[in-house]
């Protein structure tokens, strides 16, 4: 069937299409774009879904570019005095590394998740703000790409991800890194800002009738938190990245102790930013795992409240515990047990989900899907990094362990076999949703082995090497200090590095996975892993206007409720319908006029004349002016545009006042 | 393996005594193995080893972080062996769909305040320890640490502490202490933040310039406590490190007495009195030797500040005195020399130390490399092309373009900075 894609126009207004004069068309300069194939419909899209697909490819070309500085870091690592990258070369590159992975890699793939699945989820049609959704994503694509330009134009920020005052001032770090690292992330924090407010709008105000914030998916639940949190750290780091671009372009002495600054001003701002921040990467994965765990068990997810209440409150107990970061910084005895004990607290939120996932698990009738085994292999990995972060919180513990590789251990254990692991299950668990077809199940369990045993390798011996007193951002290390014996730190160095070359090869499996899939003609069914929330209870992958009938909500697992009976005498579960018989029940009220939004130029424009302004005020005041005013004129073409198309842009120019039918993308 | 052993034997960690054959067996039994390897994998004398505390300030970290580490342990095991069972239990054997249950909140309460009684039997010893460590009133002797790209700097204040220090002492590498006695740090830094770590005494405690902040040490014994800095300070940061050097009461009173004993110049016409001058014209503008004398016999005084960005260099007085050089990063000692101190026996050990450096002894292939082009042994930011950021000042010792001769000569010199 077709379903009519636009709203008719302005049919209802006296003077008709043709004489309403919108501003798009009085401006004269060019025509709105209506594509809906070709490239054209993919840059001026303002589809939730093609733009999700989109944060998932740049975010995984920059983990590929972040991986491959991990293994040269690694490589460099694998003997004493290593000769592979130069003292320069290797700051440049941990600095990068973290870099990419947390703003360019987790952080976005993490948006395209939210991005293509929260509308799924709550039975939405698009974002709150689609053109402002279409904004972010360039931002983040530009100020990802105007980040690593610096190697290419002097070289990358080498402070160290947490770029502490005042070693980043121009004096100690005069090559342009730390400038392109400071306005590169303030356009990629814009990125984080417009979609924390987009999805918190849509969330709050989109979702179907009867979804009540009790009934609604455990990864859109995720998600609402991590866009508080978003929400309120990004404006902490933006402050912090102006004073110091401030301080390094304009002479500002923000940090300067000779004016008489505090350097610690930084490491507090950087941490009430950085904490959250960690709960920012982790909890979308959590909600993944929250989603996959129940679907492979065909158990609802155990203690769901428990779940979205213990999410909650990480979220706020996560703003409480940032100097635990400042242990050896010198904060005093009362602050630091203060924050000692915040951060023993926070594990208990943590442990509640361990529990309930094991609980899940518990009385299933468990499928070793590759999404599963991920997820599996998140509870396993997580832990391990959540109790070494235990030991942390005993700050007297802490100052031996600060600023080793241990903390490299431990938090790695966090974000990859955390984050990075919840990520992997997701694409495995949405690939038929996004592509409509099924990533190959026996690639991936090499996929996912292979990482298990990398991960462990690599990060495990880091455990011993830090408790045997090697510090972190070295650039080399000595035979001496790395002490005798066959189980040495030379040993646990080459044993992590060759894990590095495991994991990578289990991610390049992934990848190729990827372009089997593509080039594999078939079609995976629609809900291929009995599944039990909304984005599974339409098309894969999904119209435009992802659902012809706005479902109405009665349960959690509203799907698998209408897919299945529980009889109340026995507690035995019944299959009363397929989703064949649930789409065609839907269908029976299915909208025919669906009102989208229309493609705009506006949002990467406005993108593109950031980066503009941003190596203006690098190189050139003349060229940021250049930019201001591509933003400016940006900003006011998209003001005055209406959200949906005139009608004399489509091409050709539509029936006057009819309804623009168009074929169903399924 | 000693250490962790040890750990293991008091804090009985449970770690190894779960019994491959149960039922958790088939899982369980990588863990132990793993387990086994890790313990195996603490290296046999790691200078830098966190678990193996030299002192009372160390001890007291270690008796505290032996708790947090079991129970990780005990709960890591408990964790996996739920979810091994339950994966294992629970697979898909083509039983019905089970029941659709929502959760059990009495379960739910129940393990989340076991954790949460964990956590208090935890954090009341952490709280008492975070105390006890921040007591500065029990100090009986004081050194001033400073931190600068890429070394430390110790100034010895004149007190009646340390058993007595009649003069300031200034001296770098080597941190020399009394053995036994409370000694309080004074940390701070001339330019970024560095961090001071002597694992084998203490946690870490950063330099943070314009702020003072304190930091315990004692050493039980008489010893060599290496240690490196640990806070991130830019291009040479792997390359900053540091060793405490613990020395008896009498010992002590000897090194401080020889470090403030008068200049002897060199015998009249020897390699070292060439070499005292080539020090004069190429080193002493940033070096302090104390006591040296121009021709006319008016004092010798380095001015660092003109030429380094942080504003001081090295004080070489008595340089063969202590057992590196460079930010510590070099040994002034070939290594057989070297090791007749570093594994000497406590009461051995003041000895050895005291004897200092001699002319067999010294590492020359890396000392004359270090003269030839400093910058090439150890990345400093010295390229006078590009000292546009700093207003012309070097970090770090630029290449003074010496001759082998004038290597020579200064080597022969310095020989005698005893």
């Amino acid at each position: 069937m077709t379903i009519s894609e636009r709203q008719v126009g302005f049919a209802g207004s006296t003077a008709g299409p043709a004489a309403f004069v919108t501003p798009s068309s009085s401006m004269g300069a060019f025509r709105r774009p209506v594509s809906a194939t070709g490239w054209r419909s993919w840059v001026f899209t303002v589809d939730h879904k093609k733009l999700g697909i989109m944060y998932g490819v740049v975010a995984m070309t920059f983990f590929v570019i972040g991986g491959c500085e991990a293994l040269l870091i690694r490589l460099q690592l694998a003997s004493p005095n290593g000769k592979v990258l130069s003292a320069s070369a290797y700051n440049q590159m941990f600095t990068m590394h973290a870099t990419t992975m947390v703003f360019l890699f987790v952080m976005p793939m993490a948006a395209a998740f939210a991005n293509y699945l929260v509308p799924l989820q709550i039975g939405a049609r698009d974002v709150a703000f689609p053109r402002i959704n279409a904004f972010g994503f360039w931002c983040f694509l530009f100020g990802g790409v105007f980040l690593n330009t610096s190697w290419f134009l002097g070289g990358g920020a080498d402070g160290g991800w947490f770029m502490y005052a005042p070693n980043s001032g121009t004096a100690f770090s005069p090559s342009h890194g730390v400038d392109f690292w400071a306005l590169g992330l303030q356009i990629t924090g814009i990125a984080s800002l417009t979609g924390a407010i987009n999805l918190i709008v849509t969330i709050i105000n989109m979702r179907a009738p009867g979804m009540s914030l009790m009934k609604m998916p455990i990864f859109t639940w995720m998600i609402l938190v991590v866009q508080f949190l978003l929400l309120f750290a990004i404006p902490v780091i933006t402050v912090a990245l102006f004073l110091l671009s401030f301080s390094r372009i304009f002479g500002a002495t923000f940090f300067d102790v000779g004016q008489g600054a505090d350097p610690l001003l930084w490491q507090h701002l950087f941490w009430i930013f950085g904490h959250p921040e960690v709960y920012i990467l982790v909890l979308p994965s959590f909600g993944i795992v929250s989603e996959v765990l129940p679907v492979f068990s065909r158990k609802p997810l155990f203690g769901y409240k428990f779940v979205v209440f213990s999410g909650a409150a990480i979220g706020f107990v996560g703003w409480g515990v940032w100097a635990h970061h400042m242990f050896a910084s010198g904060l005093g005895p009362i602050s630091v047990a203060v924050f000692s004990v915040a951060t023993m607290a926070i594990a208990l939120p943590t442990g509640v989900k361990i529990v309930n996932w094991t609980m899940t698990l518990w009385g299933g009738k468990i499928h070793f899907t590759t999404a599963m085994l991920f997820a599996i292999g998140l509870i396993i990995e997580f832990t391990i990094g959540g109790l070494s972060g235990v030991t942390h919180s005993v700050s007297p513990s802490d100052t031996q362990q600060t600023d080793t590789y241990y903390i490299v251990a431990h938090f790695h254990y966090v974000l990859f076999g955390g984050a990075v692991f919840g990520l992997f299950a997701g694409f495995y668990y949405w690939w038929p949703k996004i592509f409509g077809k099924m990533l190959n199940e026996r690639l991936g369990k090499w996929n996912f082995w292979l990482m298990v045993v990398g991960m462990n390798m690599t990060f495990g011996p880091m455990h011993i090497l830090g408790l045997q007193g090697q510090p972190r951002r070295m650039q080399n290390w000595t035979k001496f200090r790395a002490g005798e014996g066959f189980f040495n730190g030379a040993f646990w160095n080459l044993v992590a590095s060759i894990g590095s070359f495991i994991l990578a090869f289990g991610i390049l499996l992934f990848l190729i996975n990827v372009v089997k899939t593509a080039r594999n003609p078939e079609r995976a069914a629609a809900d291929p892993w009995d599944a039990r929330s909304l984005e599974w209870m339409t098309t894969s992958p999904p119209k435009e206007h992802n659902f012809d009938a706005i479902p109405h909500v009665h349960a959690l697992d509203e799907f698998f409720h209408r897919k299945y009976e529980e009889d109340l005498a026995t507690g035995q579960i019944r299959l009363v319908s397929d989703y064949e018989q649930v789409m065609a029940a839907e269908m029976e009220h299915a909208d025919t006029n669906i009102h989208m939004p229309s493609p705009s130029y506006w949002p990467i424009l406005l993108a593109l004349g950031l980066p503009i302004v941003a190596y203006g005020i690098i190189f050139n005041l003349l060229l940021a002016v250049f930019g201001g005013v591509i933003v400016l004129v940006s900003m006011f073409g998209w003001s005055l545009e209406p959200s949906v198309a005139d009608e004399s842009d489509f091409d050709p120019p539509s029936d006057s006042g009819s309804t623009k039918e168009l074929a169903t993308l399924a | 393996m000693t250490t962790v052993g040890s750990v293991i034997q008091k804090s009985g960690d449970p770690m190894i005594s779960v019994p491959s054959g149960n039922r958790f067996g088939r899982r369980a039994a990588p863990l132990v193995v793993l387990a086994a390897t890790f313990i195996a994998g603490c290296a046999k004398d790691a200078p830098q080893d966190t678990w193996q505390p030299k002192g009372t300030n160390a001890r007291k970290i270690d008796d505290l972080q032996r708790w947090p580490f079991g129970i990780a342990g005990i709960v890591l095991l408990i964790v996996v062996a739920a979810v091994g069972f339950a994966v294992w239990k629970f697979r898909d054997r083509g039983q019905e769909m089970p029941a659709q249950s929502h959760g059990k909140p009495a379960l739910e309460i129940v393990l989340t305040v076991i954790p949460a009684l964990i956590l208090v039997g935890i954090g009341i010893p952490t709280l008492s320890t975070i105390m006890d460590l921040a007591k500065t009133s029990d100090t009986e002797c004081v050194v001033n640490v400073t931190g600068q790209q890429w070394w430390w700097e110790y100034d010895i204040p004149a007190q009646d502490g340390c058993g007595g220090i009649p003069e300031p002492i200034i001296t770098s590498g080597d941190l020399v202490i009394p053995s036994g006695m409370n000694v309080l740090l004074r940390i701070s830094s001339r330019d970024v933040i560095h961090s001071y770590w002597i694992p084998a005494l203490n946690g870490k405690r950063d330099a943070v310039p314009g702020r003072v902040q304190t930091l315990r040490l004692q050493a039980d014994q008489p010893g060599i406590y290496p240690g490196q800095c640990t806070e991130f300070c830019g291009l040479s940061h792997a390359n900053m490190k540091m060793q405490a050097i613990a020395l008896n009461k009498a010992d002590y009173a000897t090194w401080v007495a020889n470090q403030l004993a008068a200049y002897e110049a060199p015998a009249k016409d020897s390699a070292a009195a060439v070499g005292e001058a080539a020090f004069i014209s190429s080193c002493s503008r940033c070096h302090q030797v104390n006591g040296l004398a121009n021709t006319d016999g008016s004092l010798v005084i380095s001015r660092p500040d003109l030429n380094i960005y942080s504003g001081a260099a090295p004080n070489l007085t008595h340089l063969m005195s202590r057992v590196t050089f460079a930010g510590a990063n070099f040994d002034l000692m070939t290594a057989g020399c070297r090791s007749a101190i570093y594994d000497a026996t406590p009461d051995a050990f003041g000895a050895a130390y005291l004897a200092g450096v001699s002319p067999e002894c010294l590492n020359v292939v890396e000392l004359r490399q270090w003269l030839r082009n400093a910058p090439a042994k150890k990345p400093m930011f010295a390229d006078p092309t590009n000292l546009e950021s700093t207003g012309g000042l070097y970090r770090g010792m630029p290449n003074l373009n010496l001759t082998e001769d004038q290597i020579d000569q200064i080597i022969a010199y310095l020989l005698e900075r005893k």
